[in-house]
């Protein structure tokens, strides 16, 4: 397996760009890069030349995350002032304005069905869920305080949770916290199962495998990529390669491989049968904020974006 | 038998004495002889017949009374027999002069046979034997110049005197010069063909000397052939068989030489030889026997210093180190010069240097160097002492020459770099490539300390796969090429085990499936620098697994516990880290390195009382030596006299100044520490003497460059810090960007805030809302990082509706800005806990108020601006319908112009028409007169082409008026914008108030009374630091961003204690390739 330049496109954003996701392809138009920038953007691009469809505008403080409905024609798009804006692919016209104070708002993910939007409330210790056809909150998945700390604490008492991830069937939910520790949910009966341990900084970024849905990837500060048995609580791998933090992580749609951004300002690709980087890409020269493979359509893509504002596409095979 | 024939006096009777039988008393004989008044000569052959059979005394009996007054009286007339005896006693003496081994009987000996001779010379001056027997004597006693001139007088008078001859040969011989002496030699042989052994002998010396072996060893077969126990040929023809170098004709040599032995078992030369080789087959029971018979038996110098040597040498195989010293000091005691016999010195100076002589081995093996100039060993000894006194530059000349003379001196190449290794680790590379190539050439393995230290300097060069590629070779194979590649092989154990810092079940496993873990002593250092390499590399994972397996076979090898604890500590796993460091402190519990780590760990755990004892037992352990724990210890006082939010002044001072000792003793201790060089800076910054700390952190930071194993963010954050202090925030803003891009791949959200505080006060409030941001995205959970981005907004908003001039966009921004400020405080007031996160609701509600308050008056300005933007706009509006209606009407004008001249025209032609028509009619008419015509018609073009212009000219004119009108709308916008800020700062005063007010509610702070430029100023001062006294707030400055510091320098304690245990490698390494070859 390997990764292949298609195009880089500088100045892509104003600023630094912090998110990217897939919009899947519609019956209309194929699928589309939608990307986030602290230049206060959302920006949509056409594979594979990378061109640029349109400017969203509206966000204040930066976005940090975007996320795309399975379907394609809804999209999420989040600032850090804690709003959430879901609008029409196509007609950029705002569906609804979430927010739920005071829980900030940082990665957020559709459901695989689309019906639900999860989103990872920071200090708030908790992952808000929506509801995708009444845009109402629907529930709170708290992690539980652990026992005997004191509420003044000084290493935080709560859990900050900054990623969100689905198991492919709907049915769990992970999230990634400062301190390290993963937290996975039972979503239908909207109950906290248990934490995964061997982070102690920060995890930016989780992704389940698209065919085990006990599989889970981690990607950490620690420089550290791990893989988890997400329900036998156990840690069955261990990455290491990155120089610096980790930032992001995304598996490949056929699930022999993920893809990690780091602070090193490389975006390494990973064999999973030999659970091994069998390739670096050093074409960003600031750190790789997001990774993220196509989901559908003929060809693996997988495009990164970085502070250094570009956005790159790569042929993956 | 023979007999002598004892005349009887006054008789034809003779006495006949036979000689096989003469009387144990001389007396008897002498009796006889004295009676019967014989011959002198029978005395002589009688005394001499005594001496054959060994009878000394009798001998000397005889010979003393032969030589008494009484006979001088008596036989006054026979010269020659008197002459005769006193030279056989001379000779007697001179002999045993010779082999008389104590110093004063040897002179006493000597001075009696000079007495004999002399009393010879007064009979008769002239007589040759005479001369002879003095040479002789001369030659024993050392003075060849002066036995030369006494046989040369025998031989002035009778050039074919034998003995003379012999004489002078060995005198020539002893002068060295052997081809005269073989002359003199041969000639005696021609005389005296009959010459006994020792003549050819002296020729096969002379011969031997002279390089013509052949014919020495024809002679010395002669002497053999006349005498097959002639000893001395014996033994010369075994040395010449030993020189060969050949198995044989070694062989042959010893049997030689053991055949001499046991002829005569005292020759000194023999026994040397016998010894020599019994040293080479390591029978050194049977050396010293040998040599001390040697010793024994023999007075001559050179022999006896063999002796020496042969017996020192023994001892120094043996490691008796002192005995070997003094032999080797017996044994150059009898060498008058090195240049005779020089291994002696050699051996001398490497006992010396093994017992830590370094001066009397350097003289020794300097004279060794006088003989030998291009020898290596000697030059790789003499680089040895020179570097152990400290003269590393002359060590390093003389290794250099070795290296030069022998190029393929692998060991050579290996010392050579094992001494650039401090000063030029460049070079040192170089070198041990070199000896790497070498040993490779020469077939021999590479010697693994050797490419350890090779991937060590490749390792900190930087030039990782290389030095991957070196421990890999030196390691060889191994179980941890299974464990280093096995992370590929997806062995679930592997991949899980590399998390789980004390599981020594992998092994286990291992071993239970037929895996055998083996790992040689030798090959743990490289090992552990392998598994340190790998750490660089970023496989943590693989190189906690190589450490587990050093601890494993070797569970006491302390820095293994500690680089698995700096592993765990890297991934923030402080308890973890703990609990190996507390193994490491099992082994060994006052190991500094492991206190020190301890330290910093429960430093990290916000322990501060617990880290400074434990960096005080560290401290103690090395006795205050060790330089970490003591600038630990310097920056625990520093943190301790900035840490607290309520400065006490008095202990803010002691800690300072106890910080300054600390530090000023590190750096009498190492004048080169760094780190200690740092803090000194930073005490000297924190009492604002900005100038000489930046020479300081300026120094450090050139001094920290250049090698993997030194990095120092600090130094770069100090110097930005200084430039802040100093006001040059462009500057500042460079080195801190360096530094996040250099040290820390932009992930450090604390250098970010210094950034933005450095944005804040150069007032560039956009790059500092961003920074901020930005530090925000990486730091989420840091909440006071959205507070200071509130506050900068808030600022941000403030200054620009003081602006003097601003548009209605700016406007729309400062209120869209304000509106971002009013949702981060209020969020904030929802999320933040005063404990946790420094500040409370009330002040943030203070900050919402003011910022609605801003935010209602913004509105205002912004429906002021807009108005006034609207009303521009309709002025614009107006005056381009102005102008457009000018346009028209002009274009209208024109028209009507144009078709009024077009009418002219037409009318004109028409006329012209008619007139050419009547024309027509008047020529054909008249048919002359066309001037006339012409003339008409010009005027009435000219006046047709200025008409135009004059219209070009008015439009101009009318241009020029739409001008000055519009700038006369410009001047009525600036009028109107000069009207507003005194209408702004009346509002700005409205809204100072209820602030205060405010204030004063939550703090009752008069100072913040004062702070009216705006409430963000007194705010800042808890998060940002700007109190109002401009020196106040550069200090505050400063000693916030130290505030911040212990982040910083809890991460520099990592870093220094990595490269301590670099040098603990470097010590182990140390020890193992500094082979003293010397004693070898």
């Amino acid at each position: 397996m390997k990764l292949a330049g298609i195009k880089s496109v500088e100045n892509a954003h104003d600023d630094s760009i912090w998110a990217a996701t897939w919009l899947p392809s519609t019956a209309s138009r194929p699928p589309l890069l939608l990307t986030g920038s602290l230049d206060e953007t959302v920006r949509m691009w056409r594979s594979d030349d990378l061109v640029l469809e349109r400017t969203n505008t509206g966000h204040c403080l930066g976005v940090a995350s975007v996320a795309a409905h399975p379907l394609g024609s809804i999209a999420a798009s989040s600032s850090l002032d804690s709003f959430v804006r879901v609008f029409d692919v196509d007609s950029n016209a705002t569906i609804a304005t979430l927010e739920a104070p005071p829980s900030e708002v940082w990665q957020m993910r559709f459901d695989p069905k689309g019906a639900v939007l999860a989103v990872a409330g920071g200090g708030s210790a908790s992952v808000k869920l929506w509801d995708t056809n009444t845009w109402e909150l629907v529930a709170t998945l708290s992690i539980p305080r652990p026992e005997g700390s004191k509420p003044t604490d000084k290493s935080g008492s709560k859990k900050f949770v900054l990623s969100v991830a689905w198991s492919p069937d709907g049915k769990r939910l992970a999230c990634g916290s400062m301190d390290g520790t993963i937290s996975v949910f039972d979503v239908q009966r909207g109950k906290f199962l248990h934490h995964l341990e061997g982070h102690y900084m920060p995890v930016r970024s989780l992704v389940y495998s698209p065919y085990d849905p006990r599989l889970l990837f981690t990607a950490s500060d620690d420089t550290n990529v791990h893989m988890y048995d997400a329900e036998g609580k156990a840690l069955v791998g261990n990455m290491s390669g990155h120089a610096s933090w980790v930032l992001c992580v995304d598996v490949s749609p056929d699930g022999a491989a993920i893809a990690t951004g780091s602070s090193d300002k490389t975006v390494r690709l990973w064999d999973l049968a030999m659970r091994a980087s069998v390739q670096t890409m050093s074409n960003h020269t600031d750190q790789v904020w997001g990774v993220a493979f196509r989901p559908d359509g003929r060809g693996g893509r997988l495009a990164s974006v970085s502070d250094d504002k570009s956005v790159s596409l790569y042929d993956y095979s | 038998m023979a007999s002598v024939y004892i005349p009887v006096q006054n008789s034809e009777e003779e006495v006949r004495v036979a000689l096989d039988q003469l009387p144990r008393d001389a007396s008897d004989i002498l009796d006889i002889l004295k009676a019967e008044q014989a011959p002198l000569d029978l005395w002589l052959i009688i005394a001499r017949e005594y001496f054959k059979q060994g009878k000394i005394d009798q001998f000397r009996q005889i010979l003393e009374e032969g030589s008494s007054p009484e006979i001088d009286d008596y036989y006054a007339d026979v010269r020659y027999e008197r002459i005769a005896i006193l030279n056989a006693l001379g000779a007697y003496y001179s002999y045993l002069g010779k082999i008389e081994t104590k110093q004063r009987e040897k002179e006493e000996h000597f001075i009696l046979a000079t007495q004999y001779y002399n009393k010879a010379s007064r009979i008769d001056m002239h007589e040759p034997s005479t001369w002879v027997g003095k040479g002789q004597l001369l030659l024993a006693k050392g003075e060849v110049e002066q036995a030369s001139a006494a046989f040369k007088i025998v031989l002035d008078g009778d050039r074919d005197n034998v003995p003379a001859l012999l004489g002078q040969a060995c005198v020539e011989f002893n002068r060295g010069r052997y081809s005269d002496s073989l002359e003199l030699y041969k000639r005696a042989l021609q005389v005296y063909p009959d010459c006994p052994a020792p003549v050819r002998l002296g020729i096969g010396l002379c011969r031997y000397k002279l390089g013509q072996f052949e014919k020495a060893r024809q002679a010395f077969e002669r002497v053999l052939q006349a005498n097959p126990e002639n000893v001395e040929a014996l033994v010369a023809l075994a040395i010449m068989d030993l020189r060969t170098n050949e198995a044989a004709g070694i062989r042959k040599g010893m049997v030689k030489m053991q055949r001499a032995f046991e002829i005569y078992p005292y020759c000194a030369m023999a026994l040397n030889y016998l010894a020599n080789h019994f040293f080479f087959t390591g029978q050194h029971f049977l050396v010293e026997q040998l040599t001390e018979t040697a010793l024994a038996v023999t007075n001559h110098g050179p022999t006896k210093s063999h002796s020496y040597y042969n017996l020192a040498r023994s001892y120094h195989s043996k490691g008796d180190y002192d005995k070997a010293g003094v032999y080797y000091m017996a044994s150059v005691k009898e060498v008058n010069k090195p240049h005779e016999f020089v291994f002696p010195y050699y051996g001398l100076g490497q006992v010396q240097l093994k017992l830590g002589d370094f001066r009397s081995a350097l003289s020794n093996f300097e004279k060794v160097l006088e003989v030998y100039p291009d020898n290596c060993e000697t030059l790789k000894a003499l680089a040895h002492i020179y570097v152990q006194l400290g003269q590393t530059d002359k060590g390093q000349d003389f290794i250099r020459k070795a290296t030069k003379i022998d190029p393929r001196d692998a060991q050579a190449f290996l010392e050579l770099g094992e001494l650039l290794i401090l000063s030029d680790t460049g070079s040192a590379l170089d070198a041990f490539k070199t000896a790497r190539t070498l040993f490779k050439k020469g077939g021999q393995d590479v010697p693994i300390e050797l490419l350890n230290n090779i991937g060590v300097l490749q390792f900190e060069r930087g030039e990782f796969e290389l030095a991957q590629q070196t421990f890999k070779e030196a390691l060889g194979d191994g179980i941890w090429l299974f464990l280093i590649n096995g992370g590929n092989k997806s062995s679930n154990d592997i991949a899980t085990s590399t998390l789980q810092f004390k599981d020594m079940q992998l092994f286990h496993k291992l071993e239970s499936t037929g895996h055998h873990i083996d790992l040689p002593w030798d090959k743990v250092t490289v090992l552990f620098n392998l598994a340190r390499l790998l750490e660089q590399l970023n496989d943590s994972g693989t190189a906690s697994i190589l450490y587990r397996l050093i601890l494993f076979r070797f569970p006491d090898y302390i820095d293994a516990y500690l680089r698995l604890a700096a592993i765990a500590k890297a991934r923030n796993n402080i308890l973890l880290s703990i609990e190996l460091v507390h193994d490491a402190l099992k082994v060994n519990e006052k190991c500094p390195n492991a206190l020190s780590m301890l330290g910093d760990l429960e430093l990290k755990n916000d322990d501060w009382v617990k880290a400074k004892e434990t960096l005080r037992a560290a401290s103690d352990a090395t006795d205050g030596k060790d330089s970490y724990a003591t600038l630990a210890l310097g920056n625990w006082n520093y943190f301790a006299a900035v840490r607290n939010e309520k400065r006490n002044p008095k202990l803010e001072a002691t800690h300072l100044e106890k910080a300054k000792e600390l530090y000023t003793r590190v750096l009498i201790q190492h004048s080169a520490n760094l780190y200690a060089a740092n803090g000194a800076g930073v005490v000297l910054a924190e009492k604002g003497h900005f100038d000489v700390s930046k020479d300081i952190f300026t120094q450090v930071q050139e001094a920290a460059s250049g090698s993997v194993f030194v990095q120092m963010p600090d130094v770069w954050i100090n110097l930005a810090h200084v430039y802040f202090a100093q006001g040059n925030f462009s500057l500042a803003v460079k080195m801190y960007q360096n530094c996040l891009r250099k040290f820390f791949y932009n992930t450090d959200s604390q250098i970010l805030l210094y950034l933005a505080r450095t944005h804040y006060e150069a007032e560039q409030w956009q790059d500092c809302i961003k920074t901020l941001l930005r530090a925000i995205h990486l730091a989420p959970s840091n909440y006071t990082l959205r507070f200071d981005a509130g506050v900068a907004m808030q600022k941000f908003s403030a200054s620009t509706l003081q602006k003097a001039k601003r548009t209605a966009d700016e406007v729309r921004a400062t209120v869209a800005e304000l509106q971002n400020a009013v949702r981060v405080f209020s969020q904030l007031s929802a999320a933040s806990n005063l404990h946790i996160h420094g500040f409370d609701e009330k002040k943030i509600d203070t900050h919402v108020g003011y910022c609605n308050h801003l935010l209602s008056a913004a509105k205002v300005h912004l429906e002021a601006a807009e108005r006034e933007e609207q009303q521009v706009r309709q002025r614009q509006e107006l005056a381009r319908q102005v102008a457009l209606a000018e346009e028209a009407r002009r274009k209208a004008e024109e028209q009507r112009k144009f078709q009024m001249e077009r009418r002219k025209q037409e009318d004109e032609l028409k006329r012209v028409q008619q007139q050419e028509e009547h024309f027509k009619r008047v020529k054909e008419q008249w048919k002359s007169s066309s001037h006339s015509r012409r003339r008409e018609r010009t005027p009435e073009e000219e006046e047709g082409g200025t008409g135009e212009k004059r219209r070009k000219k008015g439009g101009k004119r009318r241009k020029k008026d739409k001008h000055s009108k519009s700038h006369y709308d410009n001047e009525e916008g600036e009028a109107d914008m000069m009207n507003e800020p005194e209408m702004e700062d009346e509002d700005v005063d409205n809204y100072i108030e209820p602030q205060t007010m405010g204030n004063d509610d939550a703090e009752g702070n008069a100072q913040d009374l004062l702070a009216a430029a705006g409430l963000e100023d007194s705010d800042a001062e808890d998060d940002m630091a700007a109190p109002s006294s401009n020196i106040a707030r550069r200090r505050q400055a400063l000693s916030e961003s130290d505030d911040d510091e212990p982040i910083m320098r809890q991460s520099s304690p990592i870093r220094e204690n990595s490269a301590d245990m670099e040098l603990s490698d470097g010590e182990i390494r140390e020890p193992k390739t500094n082979g003293d070859d010397g004693s070898d």
